[in-house]
């Protein structure tokens, strides 16, 4: 079982990741647009800029529902600082670096690592509960959404609970493994044992698995459905 | 012989899966949308009528759902665990609810991903017109307008009439001879008015032909007797075919007259077909005439001190109303404005305005359908209805017939205290020939 989840499913979600992205992503650039559907006013500035702008701060988002746009920013930027910080899990170059530079990583970590944490927590509850309270949001829900949400839900607790509950996250034995996986070293490979660990692990290659075919997709697709309305 | 609903079910399957090949903009859409909602609050039939199957999602997801599930191995697999569902076979419901979106384009103003429901509003009303079943009311739009080159089915006989009539109301205005010219061979200007503006809304026609005879540019300009009228609903029917069959004629007639600018008048679906999609797009190849609408010609001369008024000519509150199709589609925003700032003495924009824009409840051809009035009074024109009182305008000016009629029907049901015309409306009344206005005593009597 171990073999399979932790040792052989890595493998087919990362490929499955990347296959089902760049085939997704060549496909949307392949299909031809005859004619252009510029939204008027027509937008001022370079169009990079203005999709790197709305990729960034959401400000059709922010025109158009201010609280939303509050709670869907905090919980992409958190989700930034998160998915930067798990990168100190697969090398320690990050480390070397920011010491080097004076930095405290420790504190780095739990300071801003705890608080995105939090924040990240909070605002997919808030999300979740406005999408089941709100009439126009409750009647697009379909079993997909709420798939992804629990799928969410349950990876940030497990995520969370590895940093304040009371059996911490073991940096130096995960960094092993997967540097290990990354390396092919697969006599030496041992996988983690702590169950939590491993249950936040496997949710998480299940969500990379389901990304290329779910609206998770809207992280690429806001580039090219933005530049649509946008290219003079 | 009747069609089985198998067979229409494989139709509407097939239909749906050719948008694997494009347009791209639907394939996108079929892929992208985080289902936020906010769509649903930005959008004038759910602000009207909050009923499940008036949500800009829900109504869009009865095709994107059926697109994963027949296109993609994963949806044919997961199912629903990724939002794909079959057709339910339901073309009642279908029809009703594509003919339920004006296709303003307003939620993608406000979605973080510039998703544009109209556009498949569009591809569902193209499902429906492919099966035979576009609603009665739209469907004798499109055949008047194939058949005798404009949507009212008028002669060339009613037409010459009309001109006659519009020349003498401008003899009688300013004591002087003003033309307009028809079918004039080497004009440099083709006016296309459009439908109706000529028989029903006459005042946008004399407006222009006072401006030409001010610049001294009355030879310059041509109408023509068979082609009045730029209306072309098969943007609204999903149509293409028939969009580039009513098309053809007013580009085939701007090629006989020899002109240089095909001179769109106060429409705004008109316009957009014509710059956008006809002229953009090479329908016809590289074409030896331009595109321009008469708003931005008109701004440009009162921009550049050409042309003069008497603004105490239109003493009232005036509003504009921005078409969809100039206000998010065509950027033709600020040149109305500036005649109606130029023309009137209180003009007073109406919130929120511009490209944010509420739709009057008419778009996407729905004001032509008389067989979903209520739904028009009372459902998709309400935000319209209550956005105009709180300007206490008591004249609406908006440059789109379909907006116009829409308006004219919300004024009448609802009993409300304010009138509705064209911009060129407002220039007609006070612009200055020879130093004088228009001698109109009945528009001072409050209209």
């Amino acid at each position: 079982m171990d073999t399979f989840a932790f040792i052989i499913l890595p493998y087919i979600a990362v490929i499955t990741f990347v296959v089902g992205i760049i085939y997704r992503f060549k496909h949307w650039t392949r299909t031809p647009q005859p004619g252009k559907m510029t939204l008027s006013p027509w937008p001022q500035g370079g169009l990079v800029g203005n999709l790197i702008k709305e990729a960034l701060f959401f400000p059709s988002l922010f025109k158009g529902n201010k609280p939303l746009w509050i709670f869907s920013w905090l919980f992409h930027a958190a989700l930034v600082l998160i998915i930067m910080g798990h990168l100190r899990v697969f090398t320690s170059l990050i480390d070397t670096v920011l010491v080097g530079w004076g930095v405290n990583v420790k504190a780095m970590s739990s300071n801003f690592g705890g608080a995105a944490g939090i924040v990240i927590f909070a605002t997919v509850l808030l999300l979740t509960l406005r999408r089941l309270t709100l009439k126009r949001v409750r009647e697009i829900t379909n079993f997909a959404d709420l798939f992804a949400l629990i799928l969410l839900i349950a990876i940030i607790a497990t995520g969370n609970s590895m940093r304040f509950g009371g059996e911490h996250f073991d940096l130096a034995v995960s960094r092993e493994y997967f540097a290990n996986l990354f390396t092919f070293s697969f006599t030496s490979l041992v996988v983690p044992a702590s169950s939590i660990f491993k249950l936040h692990f496997f949710l998480v290659q299940l969500l990379v698995m389901y990304i290329p075919f779910s609206k998770i997709l809207h992280f690429g697709g806001i580039f090219f459905t933005q530049s649509l309305i946008q290219k003079t | 012989m009747a069609i089985t609903t198998e067979e229409i079910k494989q139709k509407v399957v097939d239909s749906i899966t050719s948008i694997e090949d494009g347009p791209q903009v639907l394939r996108l859409y079929m892929d992208v949308c985080a289902r936020c909602g906010v769509c649903a609050e930005q959008c004038p039939v759910y602000y009207g009528g909050p009923d499940e199957m008036r949500n800009p999602v829900v109504r869009s997801d009865m095709i994107r759902s059926i697109y994963k599930k027949h296109t993609t191995t994963s949806g044919k697999l997961l199912g629903s665990l990724i939002g794909a569902e079959d057709f339910d076979g339901d073309m009642e419901k279908w029809v009703t609810a594509f003919y339920e979106c004006t296709g303003c384009r307003r939620c993608a103003t406000f979605c973080p991903f510039g998703i544009d429901n109209s556009v498949i509003t569009r591809k569902g009303r193209a499902i429906a017109e492919m099966l035979d079943m576009t609603p009665d009311t739209m469907k004798r739009v499109v055949q008047a307008s194939l058949e005798t080159g404009n949507t009212d089915g008028a002669s060339p006989e009613a037409f010459m009439s009309a001109i006659e009539f519009l020349e003498e109301e401008m003899k009688d205005e300013h004591g002087i001879d003003i033309r307009i010219p028809v079918d004039v061979v080497g004009a440099e200007y083709f006016y296309v008015p459009p439908s109706g503006d000529v028989l029903v809304n006459p005042e946008a026609t004399t407006g222009i032909a006072k401006v030409f005879y001010v610049l001294g540019m009355q030879d310059k300009w041509t109408m023509s007797s068979k082609l009045f009228d730029g209306a072309n609903y098969g943007l609204f029917t999903g149509n293409d075919a028939d969009m580039k069959a009513d098309n053809k004629p007013y580009v085939d007639e701007a090629i006989r007259l020899g002109v240089k600018y095909m001179f769109m008048g106060e429409c705004g679906h008109a316009y957009r077909i014509m710059k956008m999609m006809m002229e953009k797009g090479k329908w016809w190849g590289d074409l030896p005439f331009e595109v321009v609408n008469c708003m931005e010609w008109t701004a440009d001369r009162i921009r550049e001190g050409k042309l003069q008024f008497d603004k105490s000519k239109n003493p009232m509150r005036v509003t504009y109303h921005d078409p969809c199709n100039f206000g998010r589609s065509c950027n033709i925003i600020e040149d109305p404005r500036v005649i109606l700032e130029a023309s009137c003495s209180d003009f007073k924009d109406m919130t929120p305005n511009r490209g944010e824009n509420w739709c009057c409840g008419g778009g996407g051809g729905l004001s032509a359908m008389d067989d979903i009035r209520d739904f028009r009074m009372h459902v998709s024109g309400k935000k319209k209805m209550e956005q105009v009182k709180v300007t206490e305008a008591k004249y609406v000016a908006t440059a789109c017939s379909n907006c116009k009629r829409q308006f004219m029907q919300l004024i009448e049901t609802h009993k409300a205290d304010f009138a509705v015309g064209g911009v060129h409306d407002m220039l007609s009344r006070s612009i200055l020939i020879d130093g004088k206005a228009a001698n109109r005593i009945d528009w001072e009597a409050g209209d």
